[in-house]
């Protein structure tokens, strides 16, 4: 007892001295902190801001921007015939793309999960594409794949699938679903973390292997595969690179491949429609953000939280 | 049990306290160095790494927003000189170039070229990220959006470099705006039929008459590209309904036009439902280029149908015609367009591309010299020939032609033969043609993959243009 009183008088004595060295330490995160916030303010919040307001005007990179009220965003509902393809395009990709991309990405997580011997191995390997294929020139080498006379036509005689309006789409979103190493990395570390216990028990009760599958990895796995579902969406709407370099910046053939961002890049930068580019990228935003939150309500009747039923609550 | 559990409690809390104690001292210590002498350095080492940070910040802020272009490196003047075109004006432009700076060492030209779309693209993000290369070739729908954006700058402040004494006085009024001379043109062009005469020979077909013998009309073009369909199994042409400029010819032998005197469409939907029916016609029946080919079109002449050996002509503006040479290795041959039934000439001689210099570029006078020796030089006009179409100088077009070799030559009896025979050049389109000629190539996509009826196809265009000719 009495060792723990000696500091105290002399902690109350000297109060006022030591707090200055703890605003000194928030001063000194504040500092460390500074090129974030400074970041984060000049780089993402105020463009942020300033494309709200020029969604309302008519900037056109070049003269000061002029308010013109809602005209943009009804000119893109009801005078703008090309947008709605690209909608239509990029929610054709999207319902394509992430169900394959992710699919994919499940079976081979569960693939590696059971491998005894180079896990490690082939899961960089199939890692590899997703770090590789966000570049420029992986998505130049899938134009050069399919294009007409490429490897692909050659081999299989199917024509340029990037000038056919049905396969183009295809084409781009093979390219995304190739790129699944990100979602199988979080899968299998998902898969890592149901307890074998569960399997054992199930084994002993003679459940087979599909049944284990649906009856227990499904369920254990239901929140890794929600997160990964909502990032895919949210990145899948917001695809640009590959049908930028696949379609040649056009976004062709027949819209096929004109992605709401490929339109919302040729508004603004080749159209020189800041203004009606602006207002895209807001109606973009909000759609991404109710897509989600729909995610989220659905989510409440499939995904399953091992926390929902400790001590056998339901 | 009891017992141990209050022994261990006392343990914790005597190592409680003990941590306790350890921190406090060395609260302590800390309190002693920040007292006293020790202190002040230590707040100024912690200002020197505010103010690196901030310093570092502000260079990483302005790295991107440094006064462009024209730097002095090593007392030369920089240059920056951009293009579009084919690999022959290139090697050209080069020579030239490389000729300029010898005649003035003090000037170092950066050249760089490209495609039609792929520059387009590019300087228009340029332009507006306020980077605009010094001097540039601009086509006639991008001087009225530069101009009264601000990018250009007013090329009459640089009279005594740039001569333009001697220039066609109708050609270089085109290059005005207000009054202003915003940029200078540097050729003279027209459209033309390209075709290749040994396959067209080949097929029995007689060579089209030229302009001084008739020319031909639309429906004559049309049953001579099924003649070498039928002979020699492939399209006898780009299918020509992705083309704006192929449209306005059409256009213009009915006695119309695209745009009105006041920026409107000059056509209505009936208009093109026609021009994408007769095409798409054509299409259908294999005559002209195929949706798949005519969909790879990009401004290069590399990527057109008959460079790439798929069909046997294509309409396309007589300079970059030379670039076909180097793909069709039997030569080419220059025809006029087709005019309209009664036989109304479509086709007219426009300024072909104009130079203009940046608004902010550090070295106006120089960028001006550049631009009076590109258009000027007798030397240079001997190097550059035709390849930017016929030279506006008119002693120097004079002087050159008999010096003319090769395709220049062709291009320049092709000219000849319509001399005075072709209406006057509207005028310069407004600002928003340079979009809507991407758009009319994407609508007739929609027609050409049958996606869409003509009908449809040219509803959506004329609602998409007069959107985008209000703003």
């Amino acid at each position: 007892m009495t060792t723990t009183q000696v500091p105290t008088p002399a902690r109350t004595a000297q109060t006022p001295p030591v707090k200055r060295p703890k605003r000194q330490r928030e001063g000194a995160a504040w500092v460390f902190l500074s090129p974030w916030v400074l970041g984060a303010c000049l780089l993402t919040l105020l463009p942020m801001a300033v494309s709200l307001y020029l969604s309302f005007t008519d900037y056109d990179l070049f003269n000061s921007p002029n308010w013109v009220g809602l005209r943009n965003y009804t000119q893109m509902f009801t005078e703008d015939p090309r947008y709605w393809r690209s909608v239509g395009a990029t929610l054709t990709y999207v319902v394509i793309a992430v169900p394959l991309q992710l699919g994919l990405a499940l079976v081979v997580a569960l693939a590696l999960k059971n491998m005894k011997r180079g896990r490690a191995f082939y899961r960089s390997a199939f890692y590899a594409p997703s770090l590789l294929g966000a570049s420029m020139s992986v998505a130049l080498v899938w134009r050069a794949l399919f294009n007409e006379g490429g490897t692909v036509d050659n081999l299989f005689g199917t024509g340029g699938w990037i000038f056919k309006p049905g396969w183009a789409l295809v084409t781009v979103a093979l390219l995304t679903v190739w790129q699944f190493g990100a979602p199988m990395v979080i899968f299998l570390a998902g898969l890592q973390q149901i307890p074998g216990e569960l399997y054992e028990a199930a084994e002993v009760d003679g459940a087979s292997g599909w049944r284990q599958f649906l009856s227990i990895t499904v369920p254990m796995l239901s929140p890794v595969i929600f997160f990964n579902l909502v990032l895919q969406t949210i990145q899948a709407f917001q695809v640009f690179t590959p049908a930028f370099a696949v379609s040649g910046g056009k976004g062709g053939p027949a819209d096929s491949t004109l992605f709401y961002t490929l339109y919302l890049y040729d508004r603004g930068f080749v159209a020189s429609h800041m203004g009606y580019a602006s207002a895209m990228a807001w109606v973009l935003l909000i759609v991404i953000g109710a897509v989600t939150a729909v995610l989220f309500r659905t989510s409440r009747s499939w995904v399953f939280y091992a926390s929902d039923t400790e001590g056998g609550v339901r | 049990m009891p017992g141990n559990r209050r022994r261990d409690r006392t343990r914790d809390r005597t190592c409680g306290s003990a941590r306790d104690r350890t921190r406090d001292q060395a609260r302590d210590r800390t309190r002693d160095e920040t007292r006293g002498k020790a202190r002040k350095p230590r707040r100024s080492r912690r200002a020197a790494v505010a103010a690196g940070l901030a310093v570092a910040l502000c260079a990483a802020l302005t790295a991107c927003s440094g006064p462009d272009g024209s730097t002095s490196a090593g007392g030369k003047v920089v240059l920056r000189y951009t293009w579009w075109g084919n690999p022959d004006r290139a090697a050209r432009t080069q020579a030239a170039v490389d000729l300029f700076e010898k005649k003035y060492p003090d000037v170092e030209v950066q050249t760089s070229f490209a495609g039609y779309d792929a520059y387009k693209q590019k300087l228009a993000t340029q332009a507006a990220g306020g980077d605009a290369p010094d001097v540039m070739q601009l086509d006639y729908r991008m001087i009225d959006q530069y101009a009264s954006g601000g990018v250009l700058l007013d090329l009459g402040t640089q009279q005594t470099v740039l001569k333009t004494g001697e220039f066609e006085p109708g050609l270089l009024a085109t290059g005005k705006l207000n009054g202003k001379q915003y940029a200078v043109p540097q050729g003279r062009g027209t459209e033309t039929v390209v075709y290749d005469p040994t396959q067209w020979k080949e097929a029995g077909l007689k060579p089209p008459a030229d302009a001084s013998a008739g020319g031909w009309t639309w429906d004559q073009w049309a049953d001579a590209m099924r003649v070498l369909k039928e002979k020699t199994g492939k399209p006898g042409a780009t299918d020509p309904g992705q083309s704006e400029d192929s449209f306005e010819v059409w256009l213009r032998g009915q006695g119309r036009s695209l745009y009105t005197k006041d920026h409107e469409l000059g056509f209505t939907v009936d208009d093109l439902t026609r021009w994408w029916t007769f095409t798409d016609g054509l299409r259908r029946e294999g005559v002209v280029s195929p949706a798949e080919q005519t969909t790879q079109l990009d401004g290069s002449v590399e990527n057109t149908p008959l460079g790439r050996g798929k069909a046997l002509s294509d309409m396309n503006w007589d300079a970059p015609a030379s670039g076909y040479l180097a793909l069709i290795p039997d030569g080419i041959a220059l025809a006029p367009m087709p005019s309209g039934a009664d036989g109304t000439p479509g086709q007219y001689f426009k300024p072909s591309m104009f130079m203009g210099v940046a608004a902010d570029t550090g070295s106006p006078e120089q960028a001006a010299r550049l631009i009076d020796f590109m258009l000027n030089d007798r030397e240079a006009a001997a190097i550059l020939g035709a390849t930017r179409g016929i030279p506006v100088n008119e002693s120097i077009r004079e002087e050159i032609a008999p010096e003319l070799k090769d395709f220049d030559k062709t291009i320049y009896a092709y000219q000849a033969t319509l001399e005075g025979r072709l209406d006057t050049p509207p005028q310069a389109p407004p600002s928003g043609d340079s979009a809507l000629q991407t758009t009319f190539q994407r609508d007739y996509d929609q027609v050409s993959y049958e996606r869409m009826s003509p009908r449809e196809a040219a509803q959506d265009y004329v609602t998409e243009a007069k959107a985008e000719l209000r703003s």
